[in-house]
């Protein structure tokens, strides 16, 4: 990378614009898991609601680690506009399916910045993604585990599957 | 080539030291930061995506900017502005985006 820029920045810009949406697929992934949450905490399904709290968090926090990821390296994180989130769910089983879609799409798109920072031989951000790339496999892992456990005990009651979720 | 109607309306940006960069409007001249040039980069591009310039070009046919935290507002038509995103994109140009 050989720029007027390269001075006041330590990453690529373009792929810092791929961050920036990163950060606005994070929030909103955090939002939508928010509501997760409160869908889960209205019906007494305690197990599914602590699970989503905390990923509503996480998800928070990974904003927040590539937020400041872009400033560090003299470039400019936006806050970004969270809409359309989803409030209305049929089933809990449902929630978990969205859950897992959506981990699957944050995936893509970190693949997605990391192969454009590969591109543009912007090394700093390619290291940086592969902590969320271990991240985004376990996120996988949990969700898809725990569509198993649906599908281990179909009709049984709902809350006799909820507290099978793990908590940690 | 009218090159006096050229000079009329044209917008440039140069990088005058480190950290100062310069955006010269047809009526007056802006010094920015880096900080503010990646601001004024961000605009710009988020003006000139496809559907953001259909909707200038149906609506008011111009835009009115920020520029420099606020201290400059400016105005610009859609030529001015599409030569202004290209000024940005020398700016922060790479060399590898020509050559793949
Ligand atoms: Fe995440």
């Amino acid at each position: 990378m050989n720029t007027i820029v390269r001075k006041q920045m330590s990453i690529h810009p373009d792929v810092m614009d791929l961050l920036n949406n990163q950060i606005a697929m994070e929030m909103k992934a955090s939002a939508s898991y928010l509501a997760m949450a409160s869908w889960c905490d209205q019906r007494e399904l305690l197990n599914s609601k602590a699970l989503f709290y905390k990923q509503a968090e996480e998800e928070r926090e990974h904003a927040m680690k590539i937020f400041e990821f872009i400033n560090d390296n003299g470039g400019a994180a936006i806050s970004p506009n969270v809409t359309n989130v989803n409030n209305d769910f049929e089933s809990l089983i449902s929630i978990y399916e969205t859950a897992l879609e959506q981990e699957i799409s944050v995936t893509q798109s970190i693949f997605k910045i990391f192969k454009a920072a590969r591109k543009a031989d912007d090394y700093i951000t390619e290291v940086f993604l592969q902590w969320f790339i271990t991240e985004q496999a376990e996120e996988e892992d949990t969700f898809r585990s725990i569509l198993d456990i649906f599908g281990l005990m179909e009709g049984m009651p709902l809350k006799m599957i909820d507290e099978r979720i793990p908590t940690e | 080539m009218n090159t006096e109607i050229h000079t009329n309306t044209s917008y440039q940006i140069e990088h005058l030291t480190f950290c100062k960069y310069v955006l010269r409007t047809p009526s007056k001249t802006i010094s920015l930061s880096f900080p503010q040039m990646l601001e004024l980069r961000r605009k710009i591009n988020e003006l000139t995506s496809y559907s953001s310039l259909n909707r200038i070009i149906d609506n008011e046919n111009f835009v009115l900017l920020f520029v420099a935290d606020k201290q400059h507002l400016i105005f610009l038509e859609i030529p001015q502005l599409l030569q202004l995103k290209e000024e940005i994109a020398l700016i922060f140009h790479t060399p590898d985006t020509i050559l793949v």
